[in-house]
Order: structure tokens, then C-alpha cells, then sequence
């Protein structure tokens, strides 16, 4: 009885362990590498974003961050409705998180490249951007 | 009598918890370390199992998880959101004691060193994700922003890996707190009362003392 007690923890244990090494090696195998940002279907790197939307300096816990504000990026891709859309922001490790305009418009990208909102919990600060896409 | 030295135990061994959660977390942060799973295998696991085992008391564990998680809600260290990592703590302990509950009424059971490291890396790896994901889900909305479901979906795979290394500290994790509760030091009860009160006394009052100092 003990012993059937033993081999059921023993694997499942060994289940988990392989659940986290086969999602290790597909996060590895998924990492994405470029130097551009994909803004709504267009590849910009940092300084054409810059060029673009100007820069701003943003005070975020008690550190100054300098980057070029969203909202005015936003506005240069010439939008149908800013307000209406969602934009979702990858990074290169998977990691994503979708804002509402309400939030977009307050934060600025740097040249980490990585999203700063400054109402925001650190959740939605997404690093190593890859794309922000528009829906 | 019994009661109150449970009520003692559950508020000293929660504030020591609440109170590494709070100033140690966020250290090992700062030295770039992962401190999210450090935290759960090592220091939740430990004050966890130490208190089951010395008092054999289901629930108890989820009175812990309530009082750490309290006292990380009124630390003004935390980046973001509070209340977010607050009922993360909350949600491991109840992790913790669903799979104690289920897996292991009968604590003998941890004299196997197989079932103690099997039992290390289930019990570590699920307080792990599930702690993960609770606070995926409550930041945004208690910020009061719209929670959206496939960003969590895209991000399980790296909340699944990430928690590989938890499950592997926390099999080591078992093995050394069942041996450290070999050398049976017992507290008398003229010094556990005054103790359990004067660590949790301590611990609050050091997290109320921060909003002062920042």
C-alpha cells in the first residue's frame, strides 16, 4: 500500500518536472531576437521611433525614465480611433500584455527596449519588445 | 490554553513569513535573483512545514497565509500591487494545504525520503504557479483595468518553466527541515508565550515603522 502511495507521488512529481522542462525548452525555442520593433504591421527600430514621436522624460518610482511618449506614436500611425483600440505588447520571451488606450497613452518606450506606465503596477512594464499590435 | 498556544503559533510563524516575503524578496531582487521562487521554496516551504509538523493542525497553515499576506499588504516596500502579492501569499498557503490535505494526512508518511522529495517538488511547484497566476489575474483588475485572458494563456509556458526551479529547491527543502526537526527543541510554555508575541510584535511593528522612514 505504502509502496503504491510512493510510486503515484513519485509520478507525479516526475510529471511536473517534465511539465517544466518541456515548457522551458519551448520558451528557449520561441525566444524571438531582432533589433526592430513591429508597430501595427510596420518594422521600426528605436531611433525611427524616436524620430517619430519625439521624447519624454517620465518619473517612475522615484527614477526618471526617457523614452518616446506612446500616445504620440500612436497618433502617427494615423488610427481610425486611438480610443477604441486595444494594443498589445510582446516581448521577446513570450511574455504580452494588452492595455486600453486609457493606459497606453500615458507610457513611453525606451531604448531597452522596454514600456513604462507610470499609473501602472510593474506587471505591465513589458521588456524586450518585439511588437505592439494593434486591434 | 491549546487554542491560544495555536493562535500564537499561526501569528508568529505568519509575520516571520510576511516579514521575509517583504524585506528579503525584494533583496534578492535587487541582486537580480529570482526571488519569486527563492521565496515560495525556501522560506514558504520552511515556516509551512515546520509549523505542520510541530503542530499536526490543518489550517493552520491558511491562518499563516492570511497574516504574512496581510503584513505584505501594509508594507510600503512592495512595487505595484499590493493587495496582488498579498493574495498570492494567501493563495500558496491555500495551496499548500489542499495538498497536504490530499496527499498527506499522515505525516509519518515524510520519513520516506522518497515521498519527501516527490512531495518537495509537488507541493513547491504548485504553490509556485498557482501563486503566479493569481497574481496575473488580480493586478489588473484590482488596478481596475480589464483583465485579458490569452495574455495569460501566452505567458503559461514561461509560468510552467519558470517553476522548475522552485520544484527542484523545494525537494531539497524537505529533506533538510524533517532532519533540522530531529534535534526536538521544545519551547516551555513560560518562554513560548512571551516569544510567539514578541516575534510577531516585532515583525508588525518594523512594517508600520517603514511607512515612516519612506
Amino acid at each position: 500500500m505504502k509502496l503504491g502511495k510512493e510510486l503515484i507521488f513519485s509520478v507525479t512529481a516526475a510529471i511536473f518536472l517534465l511539465i517544466g522542462t518541456a515548457s522551458a525548452i519551448y520558451v528557449e525555442q520561441n525566444f524571438i531576437s531582432k533589433d526592430t520593433i513591429e508597430i501595427n504591421g510596420q518594422d521600426l527600430s528605436f531611433d525611427e521611433i524616436v524620430i517619430l514621436a519625439g521624447s519624454r522624460t517620465i518619473k517612475i518610482d522615484e527614477e526618471e525614465k526617457t523614452g518616446a511618449p506612446l500616445e504620440k506614436l500612436i497618433q502617427k500611425l494615423n488610427l481610425n480611433c486611438p480610443s477604441c483600440s486595444l494594443y498589445t505588447i510582446k516581448g521577446a520571451d513570450g511574455y504580452q500584455q494588452t492595455v486600453e488606450w486609457e493606459i497606453m497613452k500615458t507610457g513611453i518606450i525606451t531604448d531597452e527596449p522596454r514600456v513604462y506606465f507610470p499609473e501602472t503596477a510593474h506587471k505591465f512594464w513589458v521588456s524586450q519588445i518585439v511588437e505592439i499590435e494593434v486591434k | 490554553m491549546k487554542k491560544l498556544r495555536l493562535i500564537l503559533g499561526i501569528l508568529a510563524f505568519g509575520s516571520l513569513w510576511g516579514i521575509t516575503e517583504s524585506y528579503i524578496g525584494p533583496a534578492l531582487t535587487d541582486l537580480g535573483l529570482p526571488s519569486g521562487g527563492i521565496m515560495t521554496a525556501v522560506f514558504a516551504m520552511s515556516f509551512l512545514l515546520l509549523s505542520r509538523i510541530t503542530f499536526r493542525k490543518p489550517g493552520m497553515q491558511l491562518g499563516m497565509g492570511l497574516v504574512a499576506g496581510s503584513l505584505k499588504l501594509f508594507n510600503p516596500l512592495v512595487a505595484g500591487c499590493h493587495l496582488c502579492s498579498g493574495i498570492a501569499i494567501m493563495a500558496e498557503a491555500l495551496v499548500f494545504e489542499i495538498i497536504f490535505y490530499l496527499l498527506s494526512k499522515n505525516l509519518d508518511e515524510l520519513k520516506s525520503r522518497n515521498i519527501q522529495l516527490s512531495l518537495g517538488i509537488i507541493t513547491t511547484y504548485s504553490m509556485y504557479i498557482v501563486g503566479n497566476i493569481i497574481t496575473q489575474v488580480m493586478t489588473p483588475i484590482v488596478q481596475g483595468y480589464t483583465f485579458f485572458l490569452n495574455d495569460l494563456i501566452v505567458f503559461m509556458p514561461r509560468i510552467l518553466s519558470r517553476g522548475l526551479i522552485p520544484a527542484i529547491i523545494g525537494a531539497i527543502m524537505i529533506p533538510i527541515i524533517t532532519q533540522s526537526l530531529k534535534l526536538d527543541i521544545k519551547l516551555k510554555d513560560r518562554l513560548y508565550y512571551p516569544s510567539t508575541i514578541s516575534i510577531s510584535l516585532i515583525c508588525w511593528f518594523i512594517v508600520i515603522g517603514s511607512w515612516f522612514f519612506v
